[in-house]
């Protein structure tokens, strides 16, 4: 395994400002309440899950003919297909239509997939201004960072941090802290970028195969507003994002905010089928790696995920530790099963930066087994060899331990008498023991369980 | 009904009055449980360190010590989860489908094989039960936050019929401490802040005496516990209705 | 040019994809479709709702509601800019308020549909500061899976709008108006 830094560093360094990692935790916990309060009000919510979950896997069974299907109603609807096996490919052919274009202002709406694919940079080096319009991702752009969360972009930032940059780059007052003037001069801002923007490109949330519909949730109006008015709209999609029937999308948006943020629905659920005369509708379906993590029967069902980001709010690790710290464009449980598929090596820590405790697949609105799957990336790792050589190799000494009665019993007492006869400062040293960073050892006691039991029956032993 | 005692190696080694009070609760409830001695360990550290395949001469060696008995049972919700859901990369014999399934933690064992839903008894305490994750998500001990905002569970009504005792209400009910097996050295820094916080939200709502089924939650609560000097004792909820029950 | 990712791709799924399992069927999940609950449900999700005593009473509604001097948008109402589908930007840009209809509303979330031939332009439910829904409280459904159910196609561009434009990306703290219309009201008759 390579020396870079993994999950449990960056964590540790998120960690170091308690009160900041309180704040998190808290402000997370809160929208989890608020997914529990929009749950227990659904009397049929556990059903819808159970629906969704079979939607998606039913679509992920028969992936290639809803491909072919939704391709061919949409080009009947004079909407543009194309095919992106990779990221390149991907951003190549958005360059090429904002190119065919004749443009130079793009806008962009949320879309995780551009973030993976790192498409502004792609179109920023070919002199495309593209400006993220959703205003934590505008937030977080302006900062040149990644973001934290599927749904909540900017949740690592404060509001001081906001003002900071707001005030660098909106030329807003210094030290301004209100969410409402801060939003209010995003707003302007932006208005004078959708105006001028000739190319807007939108993420998919879902794409309808029955009538080549694709679908965008925002609660901002940003996507509407400025495929409205660009001339050309781009929207760029995961292969993974199809759904059967349009009756199909009455399951998913009543689950989608629900588990995301406790809304009813997204304030704009908008339905894109047809250009206008003389406009332009280009979607790109994109691979980049979902092909072969659908080879994958343990992990395929990780495909199924409708980017809620319920499974960050609720994970218990995700909360202390921040989106970044997964360095993944995905962070959270549904990021830990999806990364190493990606990239083993690099991602390797993710799969143990949890628990398991199992509450992502409970708040999960499409039942994806993310604990189990977590569980199962462990077990591929540790055969492919990407776990430190150091917990390789002992484990395997301590499977020869456990598998022998005797030695179990040996080494017992010895760790024991050993807790009990070495200074505290040496059994405690954080160098050694990680466990005694925060935490006291148990108190040794004289015997252990086994030899208290053959004491009481010595004519069993 | 032949009985065995399933004393995880942790408890085994630091925890031996958790085993006792397992093996004399379950004598004043009329079982006479046997402890296999050659029984080490259910193999979840390894596995949970992704190497189950290093762990198998384990899960083995689990099942030809329990494969004689009715029921296998144990005071630690994870270990037996482990032995129940990860038992499946072994050969499906007859004796590993019996062992799979006649694992089962105590207070399932009590409330559900013996049908025993009250334990008679005094502890006038304050008492603030901790999930276990794997018990309650895994074992389906307790209700679910993600799904009811009804607070119940087998263990929580067991407790709740003890004479005096009063129940702590945790702000976040049900949220993991933070232990994790191999997690709590692997990824130090969040267990430990996961393990802070849990007892925060006992010492905040008036926790006396911690509890659960799971020892391993208990060990690592119990180490930030003493670290900090926090004004509660820590204890299995088998040394509480053993201590209890007459 | 794409053509050999598409048959790549549609290879690289047709090699990886499971044994077919079923489209399961969706029950209907029916429940109540009245006034009260819509308006309950978009009134939690900050928009206003406004029972109109008939059709007639829209003009004065809405010069009640708006009271100064708007430069408005509407299908329904005499506009004082006129829009439509392809109505340049420097005239769209400066609209104060836009009155238009709504196909039908869904009770468990206060969302009304609107279809592109109610918009005037694709942009104007968003570009304007302001929006009036007018919707007719006969047909308000009981949940999406009824809303959906009402719609044989989507039309070229169609929303389900759900109150006004919101966001909470700075800290959690939900501010309303964040791109697209500051306000809601949505007109029952």
């Amino acid at each position: 395994m390579s020396q870079a830094p993994n999950h449990a560093d960056r964590s540790e360094r998120f960690l170091l400002d308690e009160e900041r990692t309180t704040w998190h935790d808290e402000t997370l916990w809160f929208i989890r309440q608020k997914r529990d309060r929009a749950v227990y009000a659904t009397p049929e919510f556990q059903e819808l899950r159970e629906l969704a979950s079979q939607i998606k896997d039913h679509t992920l069974s028969r992936l290639a003919e809803y491909l072919e299907q939704f391709e061919a109603r949409a080009l009947a609807n004079g909407v543009h297909v194309h095919w992106a096996a990779d990221a390149e490919e991907h951003n190549r052919i958005v360059l090429d239509i904002v190119r065919q274009a004749r443009a130079t202002r793009v806008v962009k709406s949320k879309s995780m997939l551009t973030e993976e694919c790192h498409l502004n940079p792609h179109l920023l080096a070919h002199g495309v201004e593209v400006i993220d319009s959703d205003l934590g991702e505008r937030i977080i752009q302006l900062r040149d960072e990644a973001p934290s969360h599927v749904v909540l972009p900017a949740i690592h930032l404060k509001k001081e941090d906001v003002g900071e940059t707001f005030w660098q780059h909106l030329g807003t007052e210094k030290g301004l802290t209100d969410p409402q003037q801060l939003t209010e001069a995003a707003r302007q801002h932006l208005r004078a970028k959708f105006l001028a923007a000739e190319v807007a490109i939108s993420g998919v949330n879902f794409a309808v195969a029955e009538t080549g519909s694709v679908v965008v949730c925002t609660n901002e109006g940003n996507a509407d507003l400025a495929i409205g008015l660009a001339r050309v709209h781009i929207a760029c999609m995961g292969m993974e994002k199809l759904v059967p029937r349009l009756s199909d999308l009455a399951v998913f948006t009543r689950l989608l905010t629900r588990s995301a943020t406790g809304q009813p629905i997204t304030t704009y659920t908008s339905h894109f089928t047809r250009p206008l005369p003389g406009r332009e509708l280009h979607v790109v379906i994109v691979d980049n790696g979902r092909s072969q993590q659908l080879g994958r029967p343990d992990f395929r069902a990780s495909l199924k995920c409708i980017r809620c980001g319920a499974c960050m709010n609720t994970c218990p690790v995700y909360r202390r530790s921040g989106g970044h710290s997964y360095d993944f464009t995905i962070p959270g449980p549904i990021g830990a099963i999806l990364s190493p598929n990606i990239d083993m090596r690099k991602h390797a820590s993710l799969p143990f930066a949890s628990t398991l405790c199992g509450s992502c697949t409970d708040v999960c609105p499409v039942k994806i087994d993310i604990h189990t799957q977590l569980y199962k990336w462990r077990q591929v790792l540790g055969a492919a060899g990407e776990i430190p050589a150091s917990k390789k190799w002992s484990m395997k000494l301590l499977s020869r331990v456990l598998a022998r009665p005797g030695l179990f019993a040996a080494g017992g007492s010895f760790a024991r008498f050993g807790l009990r006869f070495v200074p505290h400062a040496l059994s405690h040293a954080p160098g050694y023991n990680p466990w005694a960073i925060a935490r006291e050892l148990p108190a040794p006691p004289q015997q252990s369980f086994r030899a208290w039991y053959a004491q009481q029956r010595p004519n069993q032993a | 009904m032949k009985v065995a005692l399933f004393v995880p190696c942790y408890v085994d080694q630091f925890y031996p009055q958790v085993a006792i009070a397992s093996l004399q609760l379950l004598a004043k409830l009329g079982v006479a449980a046997a402890f296999p001695k050659q029984q080490t360990c259910c193999g979840q550290p390894m596995a949970n360190s992704g190497c189950e395949q290093d762990a198998k001469p384990v899960y083995h060696h689990f099942v030809d010590t329990f494969r004689d008995y009715d029921y296998v049972v144990g005071p630690a919700g994870s270990c037996v989860y482990h032995v129940r859901q990860h038992f499946d990369i072994i050969d499906q014999t007859p004796a590993v489908q019996h062992v799979r399934t006649a694992t089962v933690e105590l207070f399932d064992f009590i409330t559900q094989v013996l049908g025993i839903t009250e334990l008679p008894g005094a502890y006038p305490h304050r008492v603030g039960l901790h999930l276990s994750c794997h018990g309650q998500r895994g074992l389906h001990q307790a209700n679910e936050s993600e799904m009811t905002p009804v607070r119940d569970g087998r263990l929580r009504r067991l407790l709740a019929g003890l004479e005096g005792l009063a129940l702590t209400e945790l702000d976040r009910n049900d949220e993991c401490c933070g232990f994790g097996g191999t997690f709590c050295v692997s990824e130090a820094a969040i267990s430990a802040r996961m393990g802070q916080d849990r007892l925060a939200d006992h010492v905040r709502n008036g926790t006396r005496v911690l509890t659960g089924g799971d020892m391993s939650c208990l060990m690592h609560l119990e180490g930030l516990v003493r670290r900090r000097q926090l004004p509660m004792r820590v204890l299995h909820a088998a040394e509480i209705f053993n201590g209890a029950l007459a | 040019m794409s053509m050999p990712s598409r048959e790549k791709m549609l290879a690289a799924v047709r090699a990886s994809q499971p044994a077919a399992t079923p489209l399961p069927v969706v029950p209907a999940f029916t429940g109540l479709a009245s006034v009260a609950r819509f308006t309950a449900a978009l009134t939690g999700i900050s928009g206003r709702v406004v029972v109109l005593e008939g059709w007639h009473a829209l003009a004065a509604a809405v010069s009640q509601l708006f009271p100064a001097d708007y430069r408005l948008a509407s299908a329904i109402l005499p506009a004082t800019v006129a829009v439509a589908s392809n109505t340049p930007i420097d005239r769209l840009a400066p609209i104060d308020l836009a009155v238009l209809r709504a196909e039908f509303g869904v009770a468990e979330n206060g969302t009304v549909w609107l279809p592109e031939a109610h918009m005037l332009h694709r942009a104007l439910p968003t570009v304007t500061q302001h929006l009036v829904l007018v919707l007719d409280q006969r047909n308000i459904v009981a949940t999406m899976h009824q809303a959906y159910a009402q719609l044989p196609d989507v039309g070229g561009y169609g929303v389900f709008l759900a109150g006004p434009s919101k966001t909470a990306d700075i800290e959690q703290s939900l501010v309303i108006g964040a791109h697209g219309a500051r306000s809601l009201t949505v007109l029952l008759h």
